[in-house]
């Protein structure tokens, strides 16, 4: 099938200031505490020359990772601001499966993915399949920050009381800790490769859209202009 | 000769005065009081009320016993003549058998509310505790019958604190700690595979010179001996922050001392004040001797702490009948995985793409 181009489209603006800078927080923090975390794990390279020069390395690296992890903290908790304060395509209620439209668009964005049907969803806010899985990726940062702050100060009455009731031992948390961080480079590959694929499949222009906050969305769609005629044009 | 017992033994020359004041002092520097505490210490270990102390024996080895005879600041001797009425313990004691029961059942009821019950090993709950009998009642009937009549609990090494060894899964015998059966009284856990018997010590005159228990952690364990994690005191510790790492034991840089972090120290998640304390009065402890750390101190250390030289423990999958995977087989098998799923989503994209071009050209020449 060939689709119909040229197409009218209007150039929709969806994604609030505040929601662009979470999500590019969260991703050059996410990149940080990654490839940190991994060293921490199991730093690869013994220092053998460090006994001429110091370098620090391991002190330093854990030192970023606990910047960036400040900054991971703080991320979620603009995100979670918004699931309260966004705009309407920032609330969960638009992007869960928690009722028949969202549903029936969640199937829908499953058979879409697994070449079932050609149809791309032009949706003004998250598709539903992505909002699930971002949620499920908040949840899974949640812990990470959870689990992070009682490593890093399990000496502290309220963090040991709530850690130990939460996870167990510092050891138990570490362990909870490491196999969330693979689920956080299992969700980039298929996060970067999904908006790749999108931008070949689909005419929104996601990618673009995670900077000006836009999406293009086709004139001749049944979503009325008034609808479109909402959304706050803020940037 | 009107000389108090203690005292004829000081006399006596049992023990020397001086290796009786060391103890105290070293007690109070275990707890990190400040040493003006030291003679109110020597008064209240003096005291011909010496606190009675019943020693109970559950599922153990005897390690903690055979460590606190190895005890050096105060040795042994010290500690049970001076210090406590050690007035019943399976190991250490003549009495044998219909004896032995009668001295327990005198120690306790002579001296309800004012002994000190100390449990060694993990208590068995499983087929209402048979796992574990003394002289025909099961540890949980023994531990009802003293540990509520005691004014003080110290569970006594990683098994009386959290079950230990025996409590390890499956844990058959449904193995428990003290602090799982005993409510209503102080319960201090001193845990460790075996414990420092400086803490034990330090713990027995902390409750004798004030009367009441130390400060406790989330675990029950005193925090002047359990508050801060191996890896903050260790010695070792310049190396770890330098990223100088022990790659293999007896490679080179174990030879130089380097951290024992990839051959898998737990000393980044277990309390304990070994690298400070140390052992056997010769300054030897586990890191310095140049094995990591194994985690004896925290609960359930044989289920989260092994496998003992690697970092994290292994994931149990149930297929095939269990494997038990290392955590980053499991990421690197997930990361792989789902390089594979986007290889092949990418291609069948594509291969789509060709083939529906082809065809619509097809189609368009048909025209
Ligand atoms: C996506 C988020 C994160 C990822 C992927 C990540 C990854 C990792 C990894 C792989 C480790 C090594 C675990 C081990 O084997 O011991 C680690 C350790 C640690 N992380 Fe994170 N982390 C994240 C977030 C955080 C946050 C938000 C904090 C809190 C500030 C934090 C604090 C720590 C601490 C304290 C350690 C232990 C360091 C040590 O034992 O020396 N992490 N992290
Ligand atoms: S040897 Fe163990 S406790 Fe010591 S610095 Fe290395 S990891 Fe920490």
């Amino acid at each position: 099938m060939i689709r119909k181009e040229p197409r009218l489209y209007y150039r929709v603006f969806v994604w609030s200031g505040t929601l662009r800078l979470f999500h590019w927080t969260l991703a050059f923090s996410t990149f940080i505490l990654i490839l940190t975390g991994i060293y921490i794990h199991y730093p690869p390279i013994t220092t053998k020359w460090a006994e001429f020069k110091p370098l620090y390395i391991m002190a330093t690296l854990r030192y970023w990772h606990f910047a960036a992890g400040y900054f991971f903290i703080c991320a979620l908790a603009v995100r979670f601001y918004l699931f309260f304060a966004g705009n309407q395509y920032e609330r969960p209620t638009d992007f869960l499966p928690i009722n028949k439209r969202n549903l029936k668009s969640l199937i829908h964005n499953i058979k879409f993915y697994l070449y079932l049907t050609d149809e791309h969803e032009c949706r003004m806010g998250h598709t539903v399949l992505a909002g699930t899985i971002y949620f499920v990726l908040f949840i899974c940062g949640v812990i990470m920050g959870l689990t992070g702050l009682y490593l890093l100060y399990p000496e502290t009455p309220l963090i040991a009381k709530a850690g130990h009731q939460l996870f167990g031992t510092p050891q138990q948390a570490r362990l909870i800790h490491y196999l969330l961080n693979w689920f956080f480079i299992f969700f980039i590959m298929v996060h970067l490769y999904i908006a790749v694929w999108n931008d070949f499949n689909a005419p929104d222009a996601i990618i673009s859209g995670a900077f000006s906050g836009s999406k293009m969305m086709p004139a001749d769609l049944e979503c009325p202009i008034e609808e479109l005629e909402k959304i706050p044009f803020e940037k | 000769m009107g000389k108090k017992g203690h005292e004829i033994e000081l006399a006596g020359g049992g023990v020397s005065r001086r290796t009786f004041l060391k103890g105290c002092a070293i007690a109070a520097a275990t707890l990190g009081l400040s040493p003006e505490v030291v003679p109110r210490m020597v008064k209240a270990a003096m005291s011909p009320k010496r606190p009675p102390v019943i020693w109970l024996h559950f599922q153990e080895c005897t390690g903690c016993s055979e460590a606190l005879l190895r005890a050096a600041r105060p040795d042994i001797a010290t500690l049970i003549l001076d210090l406590i009425s050690l007035d019943y313990h399976e190991t250490l004691m003549a009495a044998a058998g219909k004896q032995a029961e009668e001295n327990l059942h005198n120690a306790v009821n002579k001296n309800v509310g004012k002994f000190i019950c100390v449990v060694e090993g993990g208590i068995p709950t499983k087929d209402g505790g048979i796992y574990c009998k003394i002289g025909g009642k099961t540890a949980m009937e023994i531990l009802n019958e003293v540990a509520p009549k005691a004014k003080a609990i110290i569970a006594i090494g990683t098994c009386g604190a959290f079950g230990g060894v025996q409590a390890a899964k499956p844990n058959p015998t449904g193995a428990v700690g003290v602090q799982d059966l005993i409510k209503g009284r102080p319960i201090i856990n001193i845990p460790g595979c075996p414990p420092n018997p400086e803490n034990f010590l330090a713990t027995v005159v902390q409750i004798l010179t004030y009367g009441r228990p130390p400060e406790l952690d989330e675990l029950g364990r005193p925090k002047f001996a359990y508050g801060r994690k191996i890896h903050d005191h260790c010695e070792r510790r310049p190396h770890f922050d330098e990223g100088r790492f022990v790659e293999r034991f007896g490679d080179p840089g174990h030879k130089k001392g380097y951290c024992l972090y990839k051959v898998g120290c737990k000393g980044p998640v277990t309390y304990s004040n070994c690298s400070v304390e140390r052992f056997c009065n010769i300054g030897a402890w586990p890191v310095g001797a140049g094995h990591g750390c194994i985690g004896c101190t925290e609960p359930g250390f044989w289920d989260t702490m092994t496998p003992i030289y690697k970092h994290l423990p292994g994931i149990y999958i149930p297929v095939g009948g269990g494997i038990r995977e290392q955590a980053e087989e499991i990421g690197k098998v997930a990361v792989g995985g789902a390089a594979a799923v986007i290889a092949a989503h990418a291609a069948v994209g594509i291969g789509k793409k060709i083939f529906s071009l082809r065809c619509s050209t097809e189609k368009k020449e048909e025209k």
